[in-house]
């Protein structure tokens, strides 16, 4: 029922956000009805448009289940951005070595990339987890320190040691046994978009039908009752730390095996750049649950490829899209504003309910009271 | 209410909404007249506090207006309240710690009042005779001493009106004496004392008028002459208040609980608990009374597994416990209802069900395989009966613990505990913030058990609740146990003389 609610605040709040959106649009001297139009239409209704929000999707479901699982044992683990350059690496370095060893352009290269992505993603989330359990190191601190250190070792590795001799920009591309296959043909959708949906699926399998997810949350909400339960919370923290280090390293990893045209890391990690902190986005969106944060990560999916079709096809700059994404996030505080002035009227409701109550009875509502009544079920 | 001057204070048709829609007053007139003490009785959740939040500045009504000195008054917050003559000490007194005392009066006032303000709180102190240390910082003081700074700060002010919001709860019986005594001072001085209590006796002893709220309104007013415990019990709760709980003979079985030479550690690093021992049997309730932070706190940690002790042995029947976590304990035969139900002892944003498994949600019951899996299904009716069993009123067995009312939220607790199948069930102030109804339910359910054979240690700062419930009673102070007793040897005086601990010196 709750879950419900708030699924229907979110709605309310892209409504909000689409609004707004189109007055800027509307100032700013595009057509909103052309833009929106152009937007949703390729986006959504056209099968390869689709399939391109679902590719873009992929990522941010991943990095969205880091964020979420960490709001659910109490942190604010920023850290997804960071996670997925190490999961990139790990797939980048399985391609490096599948150039040496032929064995690793199949399947078994496929798996191997996603193991040594995971595993370093979740390495570094854990450095967070440890200096957060041990030391008391705020995670908002670590994890954005450590997406610094990430972005620079990736780098560093992608220059000296990863890169392809034949277009220095980018690492090696992962060969094309190894690679994921593509869901749609000559579309950019490969079978990242199950890997996420997948692991979403099992995050919320683990955290609301196991004991683990039970102390986990339960850690979240109240540290104390988790203790006086005998709980660790500590672990809770670890394990949050960990389930987001392994979503991060899939979304990274499978950006490299999964993501036509490049199968490797780009300059600057341009192709990785800002999908652990839209990751945060989703996980606000979708409340933070994981079959939400799965609608969530669809959304901006479908708003940064309708991205680009609304700029080739309504000559709107890419930047508009951001602002209304913007938008929308500041929109979902909207449904607390409007909680409040729900609130309001209900209470003046009340007050004349009130008011009516007290004036049927004997001593008025300005009476002296003296007399015991009969107390009012609320 | 003729031949009386002019009430000072007039409140009339006040109504209170909470922003979640919680009623709190429904239309409550109040007078208060120059020269006296007025008891405010009622139930915890009477809205006593409430209304006296909206007289003091600290909230505002939804409907109805406050006469003032013959005009009526709007105060948008405290400090116009208070400049206004109207003072209020809450429960939680509100002093800086690391101000000294004269600091803490004189704080916010401009430099012209200050001049010369020293001579004229001393007297101030010599004429209440509510003395403290001016040059103490606040931290240093107890919590008497923190109320009289708030006192006199108020008094510095010149207040008219001067509410005290249950104002004896963490006071020693010496130092109740002495605040009632300076209270009967200002009321001669022309002061209009309103005094917030939920105890009978209290009110009896120092009102001149006694109105009683209860949910939200004013249900009576009696001139201390004419009340009778009976008939303000009676008005309180709207029904006759059993006070006699029957508890029939035992004889205690065998040693559950034996605690040998116990020292803690708080916190902070000093002794909460300094070399404590004892023995709980079957069928037996162990009370432990005493006045707030005197160790019970740790004594209840360290025995429940939350606390390592620092020396000392705990065995729980016969096996020695000490140092083991509060999961393998409970599997032991261990229950424990803890002090702070709402944020230790439930999880409040969790649903009923989910509650009602907390602790025990590793055991086989609950969790099923090697990935522990949780058995919902079995979880819920184990909710469900523990709902039907301890008449637990919930919106759903899937709505969240918040929803429900505090005494729901214990029985629900209570009966989580009491599913354990427990030997030992350590129950700290079990009863507080509870309504009178949900007071004596948990009161009985704490004897029934007993009757039944668990041996039950109880921590409560509630001495009427102590020495009623207790077959043995042990008074803390300071860490130590001062005496060790049966209640029907222990007068309320001699127990006021332990708590206050001037029978150790003795």
């Amino acid at each position: 029922m709750e879950a419900l609610l708030r699924f229907g605040e979110s709605i309310v709040a892209l409504i909000i956000g689409l609004a707004i959106g189109a007055v800027i649009l509307y100032y700013a001297g595009y057509s909103p009805w052309e833009a929106y139009y152009q937007l949703f239409y390729n986006a959504v209704l056209d099968k390869y448009g689709f399939a391109r929000s679902l590719a873009e999707a992929a990522p941010l479901i991943l990095t969205g289940i880091t964020f979420a699982v960490g709001v659910r044992a109490g942190l604010f683990n920023i850290g997804a951005e960071g996670q997925l350059y190490f999961g990139a690496l790990g797939a980048a370095i399985v391609a490096w070595l599948a150039y040496r060893m032929p064995v690793l352009n199949s399947p078994l290269g496929t798996i191997a990339a996603y193991a040594l992505g995971v595993i370093l993603a979740s390495l570094l989330a854990l450095i967070a987890a440890v200096l957060k359990v041990w030391r008391g190191v705020h995670e908002v601190v670590s994890t954005i320190m450590l997406n610094w250190i990430a972005f620079w070792i990736v780098e560093f590795m992608r220059i000296h040691y990863l890169f392809d001799p034949h277009d220095a920009t980018k690492t090696i591309p992962v060969p094309p046994g190894a690679r994921l296959p593509i869901l749609l043909p000559d579309s950019e959708l490969s079978a990242t978009i199950i890997v996420s949906v997948g692991f979403a699926l099992l995050t919320y399998y683990l955290l609301w039908y196991t004991v683990t997810g039970y102390e986990l949350r339960a850690s979240g909400l109240s540290p104390k009752a988790a203790r006086y339960a005998g709980m660790d919370p500590n672990k809770s923290i670890i394990i949050a730390f960990i389930v987001g280090g392994v979503a991060a390293g899939l979304a990274g990893a499978g950006e490299v095996l999964g993501r036509p045209p490049h199968y490797a890391i780009t300059s600057g990690l341009s192709n990785l750049l800002n999908m652990g902190f839209d990751g945060i986005t989703v996980a606000l969106i979708g409340a933070n649950h994981p079959i939400g944060v799965i609608f969530a990560g669809i959304l901006l999916g479908v708003l940064k490829s309708g991205a680009s079709y609304m700029q080739i096809f309504a000559g709107v700059p890419l930047e508009m899209v951001r602002i209304i994404e913007g938008i929308i996030v500041i929109a979902l505080a909207v449904p607390g504003t409007l909680h409040m002035v729900r609130e309001y009227l209900q209470r003046r409701k009340k007050l004349t309910q009130l008011r009516e109550q007290e004036a049927g009875k004997s001593h008025g509502f300005e009476g002296s009271g003296l007399q015991p009544s009969g107390a009012q079920q609320q | 209410m003729s031949g009386r001057p002019a009430p000072r204070v007039s409140m009339r048709g006040i109504v209170k909404i909470y922003p979640d829609g919680t009623v709190a007053l429904r239309g409550v007139n109040l007078d208060v007249y120059p020269g006296e003490i007025l008891g405010l009785l009622g139930e915890n959740g009477a809205g006593k506090t409430t209304l006296m939040k909206i007289l003091a500045g600290f909230l505002r009504p939804t409907a109805g207006r406050i006469i003032y000195e013959g005009h009526p008054v709007h105060f948008r917050s405290a400090a116009e309240a208070l400049e206004r003559g109207i003072g209020m000490v809450h429960q939680h007194l509100a002093l800086v710690p690391v101000f000294t005392a004269y600091e803490n009066i004189i704080l916010g006032l401009p430099p012209s009042i200050i001049a010369g303000a020293r001579k004229r709180i001393e007297k101030l102190m010599d004429e209440t005779g509510l003395h403290v240390d001016l040059d103490q910082i606040v931290e240093l003081l107890s919590f008497g001493e923190r109320q009289r700074v708030e006192i006199l700060r108020m008094l510095f002010r010149n207040v008219k009106v001067l509410i005290l919001d249950e104002p004896t709860t963490n006071l020693t019986p010496v130092e109740t004496e002495e605040l009632f005594k300076a209270l009967v001072k200002l009321k001669k001085q022309g002061k209009s004392i309103i005094f917030i209590t939920h105890k009978l006796r209290e009110v009896l002893e120092i009102a001149d008028r006694i109105v009683v709220m209860r949910r939200g309104r004013v249900v009576g007013e009696v001139p201390r002459s004419v009340a009778e415990p009976r008939l303000l019990a009676r008005m309180m709760v709207g029904r006759e208040v059993l006070f006699k709980i029957e508890k029939p003979r035992t004889t205690p079985g065998q040693v559950v609980l034996k605690v040998e030479d116990l020292w803690v550690r708080r916190d902070i690093g000093t002794w909460g608990v300094k070399g404590v021992s004892f023995e709980v049997r079957e069928g037996e309730i162990f009370g432990v009374a005493g006045v707030e932070g005197n160790g019970q706190a740790e004594l209840v940690e360290a025995i429940t597994g939350l606390r390592a002790p620092e020396r000392g042995k705990i065995f729980l029947l016969g096996r020695d416990i000490t140092g083991l976590g509060p999961a393998e304990l409970y599997r032991m035969g261990l229950a424990h209802i803890p002090e702070d139900r709402r944020g230790t002892g439930l999880v409040l944003e969790m649903s009923v069900v989910e509650n009602s498994i907390l602790g025990m949600h590793r055991w086989e019951r609950f969790a099923k395989g090697f990935f522990g899996v949780i058995d919902w299904r079995a979880a819920e009716e184990h909710a469900a009966e523990i709902v039907r069993k301890y008449d637990v009123v919930a919106p759903g067995l899937h709505s969240p613990v918040k929803h429900l009312s505090g005494g729901n939220q214990q029985k629900l607790l209570v009966g989580r505990e009491i599913s354990k199948n427990p030997k030992l069930i350590v129950a700290a102030q079990p009863t507080r913030g509870l309504d009178v109804a949900a007071t004596e339910y948990i009161r009985r359910l704490l004897v029934r058990l007993r009757n039944e054979g668990h041996a039950v240690l109880l921590v409560s700062s509630d001495t009427d609740e102590v020495l009623q419930l207790s077959d043995r009673v042990a008074i803390m102070y300071k860490g130590e146990f001062v005496a060790i007793t049966r209640p029907e040897e222990l007068s309320r005086e001699k127990l006021g003389l332990y708590m206050g601990g001037a029978a150790a010196t003795a």
